[in-house]
Formats: C-alpha cells, sequence, structure tokens
C-alpha cells in the first residue's frame, strides 16, 4: 500500500490489488499513509492463493476484475474520493477510562471486558491501569513521563514512557523491570529498527529478547531451567508488556492490520529471556556489540516464526560432545542458507541491498557446559564465529552454475558489502570455498539454560524488508530500584 | 442493593497518533486508448501471471495501449520510482497480501 | 488514612489424595554373593556408566553377580516379575 501511495504522491493516478483477507489492513494503511480514498481492487484470497501458479488457472480470476481495474483508472474520483475526511485516521482521545460498579471484581471484569472489546488487551486478563498504579509503575525509571521514544508501526502511535509504563501496568510487572521494557522499545522505536515487518506480516515472525548483565539477576529472572517458558514473573511480565505496547501504542489487531496467518507461538510475551551469566565463561553478549561487559543490555531481534527454529541437541537428549553439536550447527546451516544463495543475486523487496531475502543472520543459544567444552576447545565467541564462518563454506566446484551466477551478480550488484567483497571475489574459483553467511559477524551467540541444556537458534534476514536492521542492543538506562541500570 | 459503587479509573494504553492531512488520489485519466499502463509487480508469488492475462485483456479493448512491467521491492524504491514514473500515464500496483 | 481492602482469595490448587509412606524394603547386610540387578531405563549414556559400576563392583565383590536388563522409562509390571525373583538387590538409573 505504501508503494502505491508513494506513486500517487509522485502525482500518478493508479490502483492497489490487494487480496480480500488483506482488505481492513490495506484500507487501515491507506489513511495511516495519507490518501484514504485510494483506489483498490480486491481479488478473492481464496482463489488468487489456489489459482495463481499458472497464466491458464489465474485466467478467470483476472477476467473477473478486469473491468472493475479499468474502472479504477479511468473512471472519474467521486467528491468523496476528491475530498477525504480529515477525521479518517482513528484517534486516541480518551485519556482515561472510568469504570463504575457494584463490586471491585465486577468493576475488575467490566474493565477487562471493555479493554478487550475496544481490542486493548491481549486476551489474557490485565492488571486495571489506574493512576495510581501507572504512578507505581513508573517509580522504577528516573526518565520522564512525556519523553517520547519515537513511533511504533504500523500506526506509528508515539511511545512515550508513560504509555510503556500503562501497557506495564496491564502486564502485571514491576516498576524495577520498566527500565527494561523501555530499552526494547528503545530498539523497536529506532529509526532504523525494522517493526514493521515483524508487527504486520503475514509471515508470522516473532520477537526475541534477551537480556544480558547485572541487571537480569537484580530483577530475579530466570536463566536456567525452563528459561523459555511460564513461571517467572520477570521474564513473562516483561514479554507481555513489550506485546501489549506494540500492540496498543502501534494499534495492531489479528486479522486487521497484523496479517500473522497462524499466529505467533508464545504469542502474549514473545520470546523474552536473559543470559546464565553465572555459569558463562565467556563476556556477556553485548560485550561483543561494543558495550562494556558490566553494564546491562536489551537485544532485540526479529525471527521466523515456527518454521525456523533449529536445534542442535546437547544435554540430556543424547550423549553429546562439543564437536559433535558444532558439526550439527555447521550442517544445519549450510543445509538452510545454502538454500538462499539464489536470492542473493536480487536486489531484494526492500529499500536496502539484499534486503528480505539471501544471507541471514543467526542468533544462537548455547547452554553453559557446552561454552565450558567450546572455551577448552579454545574458542571464545569470536573464534567460534571465524570457527563456524569457515567450516560452513561450500567448495566452488560443488556450487551449481546458478548458485555461482547469483553471487557473482550480488557481488557487482553490491548485495555483498564492500567489505566482503574481496573474500567472495577469491572464493569464487575453482578450489575456492564460499562462504553461506556474508560475515562471520552474523552469528550471534547467548548463552543460556541450566544443566543439561540445549542448543537451538533463531534466523531472520541479515537485512529486513522495511528497514536497515531488524536486530539491535541498547543499554538499559535510568533505573531507580536496581544498581544496574541506573546510569 | 449496595450504595458503595467501585470506580475504578483507568489510562488508555494507546499511542497517540500524530495527525497528518489527508490526501485525494490524483484525478483518472480519461481512457486508455493509446496510454502507457505501468503494472508493477512486488515481487509476490503469482502476480506475474496475473499480470500476462490482465495485458491480454487490455490489448484486446485498448489495442493502442502499451504497458510496462516493472518487478520491484514490496515497497517501490525511490529509484524505480524516478526511472519508471515518466514512462508511464497511469499504473496497477499488486499484489497486496 | 485510607480504609484497608481485604480481598479473599480461593487457592487454585488441586487437592491431592494422601498417600500411605511406606518404608524402602529392608537393606542386605553386604553385597558377597549377591545377585545385583542393573536397571537401564533407556536413556543414552547410563550403559557406559553401568559398565564401569560392573567393574567397580567385581573388584570389591569378586563373588557378586549383576543382571542388566534395559527396558522402559518405568519397568513394566512384566518385566519386573520376571526380573524381582533373579536378583537380590537392584540399582535403577538414570532419572533424568
Amino acid at each position: 500500500m505504501a508503494g502505491t501511495v508513494k506513486l500517487e504522491k509522485l502525482g500518478k493516478p493508479g490502483v492497489f490489488i490487494n487480496c480480500t483477507t488483506f482488505d481492513d489492513d490495506a484500507k487501515s494503511a491507506s489513511a495511516d499513509n495519507g490518501i484514504p480514498t485510494l483506489r483498490r481492487v480486491k481479488i478473492s484470497s481464496q482463489e488468487f492463493y489456489k489459482l495463481r501458479g499458472k497464466v491458464e488457472t489465474v485466467r478467470p480470476l483476472v477476467e473477473s476484475v478486469f473491468d472493475d481495474i479499468i474502472n479504477a483508472l479511468t473512471k472519474p474520483l467521486t467528491p468523496e474520493e476528491a475530498n477525504p475526511s480529515q477525521d479518517m485516521v482513528e484517534q486516541e482521545d480518551q485519556v482515561e477510562v472510568s469504570v463504575t460498579a457494584e463490586s471491585y471484581p465486577a468493576a475488575a471484569e467490566e474493565f477487562n471486558r471493555i479493554f478487550l472489546e475496544n481490542r486493548w488487551g491481549d486476551g489474557l486478563p490485565l492488571v486495571p491501569p489506574t493512576p495510581e498504579r501507572v504512578k507505581w509503575m513508573l517509580s522504577g525509571t528516573k526518565r520522564s513521563p512525556d519523553e517520547a521514544l519515537g513511533k511504533i508501526n504500523p500506526k506509528q502511535g508515539a511511545a512515550t514512557i508513560e504509555k510503556i509504563a500503562i501497557n506495564a501496568v496491564m502486564a502485571g510487572a514491576k516498576p524495577e523491570y520498566l527500565p527494561v521494557i523501555i530499552a526494547v522499545i528503545e530498539a523497536l522505536t529506532d529509526e532504523n529498527f525494522d517493526d514493521l515487518h515483524i508487527l504486520a506480516s503475514a509471515g508470522s515472525f516473532n520477537l526475541l529478547t534477551v537480556v544480558s548483565g547485572p541487571i537480569a539477576e537484580e530483577i530475579g529472572m530466570e536463566s536456567g531451567i525452563g528459561f523459555m517458558g511460564h513461571g517467572w514473573r520477570p521474564n513473562n511480565t516483561i514479554g507481555r508488556a513489550i506485546r501489549l505496547s506494540t500492540l496498543n501504542i502501534g494499534q495492531t489487531w489479528p486479522g486487521k492490520n497484523d496479517m500473522a496467518l497462524t499466529g505467533r507461538i508464545s504469542p502474549h510475551t514473545f520470546f523474552t529471556f536473559c543470559e546464565n551469566a553465572d555459569f558463562s565463561p565467556w563476556e556477556p553478549y553485548h560485550a561483543s556489540r561494543g558495550f562494556k561487559a558490566d553494564e546491562s543490555c536489551v537485544t532485540v531481534g526479529s525471527v521466523h516464526g515456527e518454521s525456523q527454529l533449529n536445534h542442535f541437541y546437547g544435554g540430556m537428549i543424547g550423549t553429546w560432545t562439543a564437536e559433535g553439536v558444532l558439526d550439527r550447527m555447521v550442517e544445519d546451516l549450510v543445509r538452510t542458507d545454502r538454500r538462499g544463495y539464489f536470492m542473493w543475486g536480487t536486489k531484494g523487496v526492500g529499500k536496502y541491498l539484499g534486503s528480505g531475502g539471501g544471507a541471514m543472520n543467526h542468533m544462537i543459544i548455547l547452554f553453559p557446559e557446552l561454552v565450558v567444552e567450546l572455551e577448552k576447545m579454545g574458542f571464545d565467541q569470536k573464534g567460534l564465529q571465524d570457527e563456524i564462518y569457515k567450516r560452513t563454506a561450500i567448495p566452488y566446484d560443488d556450487l551449481t552454475p546458478a548458485e555461482r551466477k547469483s553471487i557473482q551478480t550480488a557481488i557487482e550488484l553490491g548485495v555483498i558489502p564492500a567489505d566482503r567483497k574481496a573474500v567472495f571475489a577469491e572464493a569464487l574459483k575453482p578450489g575456492g570455498k564460499v562462504p553461506v553467511l556474508i560475515s562471520p559477524e552474523n552469528l550471534h551467540f547467548f548463552v543460556a539454560g541450566g544443566a543439561p541444556g540445549c542448543a537451538f537458534s533463531f534466523n531472520y534476514y541479515r537485512i529486513p524488508p522495511y528497514n536497515r536492521t531488524a536486530l539491535m542492543t541498547k543499554r538499559i538506562t535510568g533505573a531507580t530500584l536496581t544498581k544496574a541500570g541506573s546510569a | 442493593m449496595s450504595e458503595n459503587k467501585v470506580e475504578l479509573k483507568l489510562l488508555n494504553p494507546r499511542g497517540v497518533i500524530e495527525a497528518q492531512p489527508m490526501s485525494a488520489p490524483n484525478p483518472r485519466i480519461a481512457d486508455l486508448v493509446g496510454k502507457r499502463i505501468g503494472l508493477y509487480w512486488n515481487s509476490k508469488p503469482g502476480m506475474d501471471n496475473f499480470y500476462k492475462v490482465f495485458e491480454e485483456l487490455l490489448k484486446e479493448k485498448y489495442p493502442t495501449a502499451t504497458t510496462t512491467l516493472l518487478r520491484g521491492a514490496f515497497l517501490i524504491r525511490d529509484d524505480d520510482a524516478e526511472t519508471w514514473l515518466p514512462q508511464i500515464d497511469t499504473f496497477v500496483y499488486g499484489v497486496g497480501d | 488514612m485510607s480504609e484497608k481492602v481485604k480481598l479473599e482469595v480461593l487457592n487454585p490448587r488441586g487437592v491431592v489424595e494422601a498417600k500411605q509412606a511406606n518404608a524402602p524394603a529392608p537393606r542386605l547386610t553386604d553385597l558377597a554373593g549377591k545377585r545385583v540387578g542393573l536397571y537401564h531405563n533407556g536413556k543414552p549414556g547410563l550403559d557406559n556408566f553401568f559398565t564401569v559400576f560392573e567393574e567397580l563392583l567385581k573388584n570389591k565383590y569378586p563373588t557378586v553377580k549383576t543382571n542388566l536388563i534395559r527396558g522402559s522409562f518405568e519397568i513394566t509390571d512384566k518385566d519386573a516379575e520376571a526380573w524381582a525373583p533373579q536378583i537380590d538387590t537392584f540399582v535403577y538409573g538414570v532419572g533424568d
């Protein structure tokens, strides 16, 4: 939709074709982008997805909408189309909502009913965000409630500290968690972060949030057995606060403008956990991103939905060695990332070269015992990145002609960045070995879990469809109730 | 009946959206005779097949119309838009999914 | 001073029927000449553990006999009935 609006704003009349499932989304997006009466022609989702594979099969569908498309291009605008109402984007004028009932339980039930009907909740019972409770929540940060961090897609709602606190109350969080939640929202609203794809795409993408540094222990996050599961108030309510903040501040709703077709696994909390600093011999993850090891940070990353969690075993699942787990990681990375070679030689699906396909970022969770063994083998994070990068490279002679051509095109187009061109140019010769990753830095290691543990990974596009990055680390600041994160 | 009602005052969790001025779409061209129609393919699978049929039907109805197919990003890139727009009189953009 | 609010809430936990607590069976006085059963519940690596255990056991008790069986996580009634008469004591592993 935004592309159609861009062309219209450049003075050209046109029409947007959208599938019926996405019609509410298209209508909403046309208003969000400033041309609410933009002309659209709907095509049946049921028919398009089934028939689009061949010209002969899609023909009846095209014939059925042909006249509609021509009319959209040529019939003069109606007075209503030519003079769109300035009220066509919903605004939230209410600062406060009041609920009155015979008793507290009745009032709490009524509050939940109203909030869910308004699409201000996530389907689970909420904690009422009374002014007193929000003030209590704000005691966890020294930052001003009016401070605006940025905007959240798709509706570009303003993320203020107060709005985040309101959603944190609703999630059942405590004030000492608020600086962590704020840091996550800082990442999502960063001008370079693509929050639109993860919040709105049909692909049911998910959000990974990893807390590292001393604040995790101070606020009682669990990093051992069950670290990604239920039961831990900080892990779960931080994740829920992020979910509610994006839902409410960005104003999304399933099937309306959050088009995740299956919904997300762990939908109420995303994937939220912390590194296990006690048992890891390595520096925390954020130290590899240029932060000081004794600082506290959050790392926020979009990840593929349910199809892309890769399991490398370890722990109790079978007898394991570090070398064996490493072999499985290498084998899996080669298998999944080689499939993407064909997209390297295209500009991609977004503004930045190589976006939305081709090379990936991998977020790999290693259990502490494994890291101890890797350390004995001589690997720190950087060493392991380099080792896996080397081992996953495919011999030039094993590549198909199409793969070689795609990589060559990627070099020429600039999809492979300038600082990596020489590596690939050198590899793309008989006897060479061609990496499946652009850089060793596309491997990100987080240490979490108990004993026994498991190693597994998520992945996502190195460059997302709608912005520069979907993986970012932010320092936690402004904390008043913990020593960590207070600076 | 109890005289003591409970009142809960609750803050709105929704983000405020900055109002932006709404614009109208561009005036339509009167008809497609002799016109240049741009077909923008946002790379979603199947739209190429859709456009092949559309082009055939278009040329049957408007033999003097010409078409230019452009395949690009989900959201058309600025450089693509700048190059393409002077070559067309109107466009179809698809597919929203 | 504001009035206190009292919330009376009900316990959400399921009631568990109390079971009678029994003592383990009396121990053997020593293992010389005894039949020691080794139960392997199928978890990887326990076979290696039991291999070493048997060596150490036979070093210490040369007249001991061992009887290794491998079965399901929880020994079936049939296996238990067949095995119990063949042993004087047992080691069951591994809980993970």
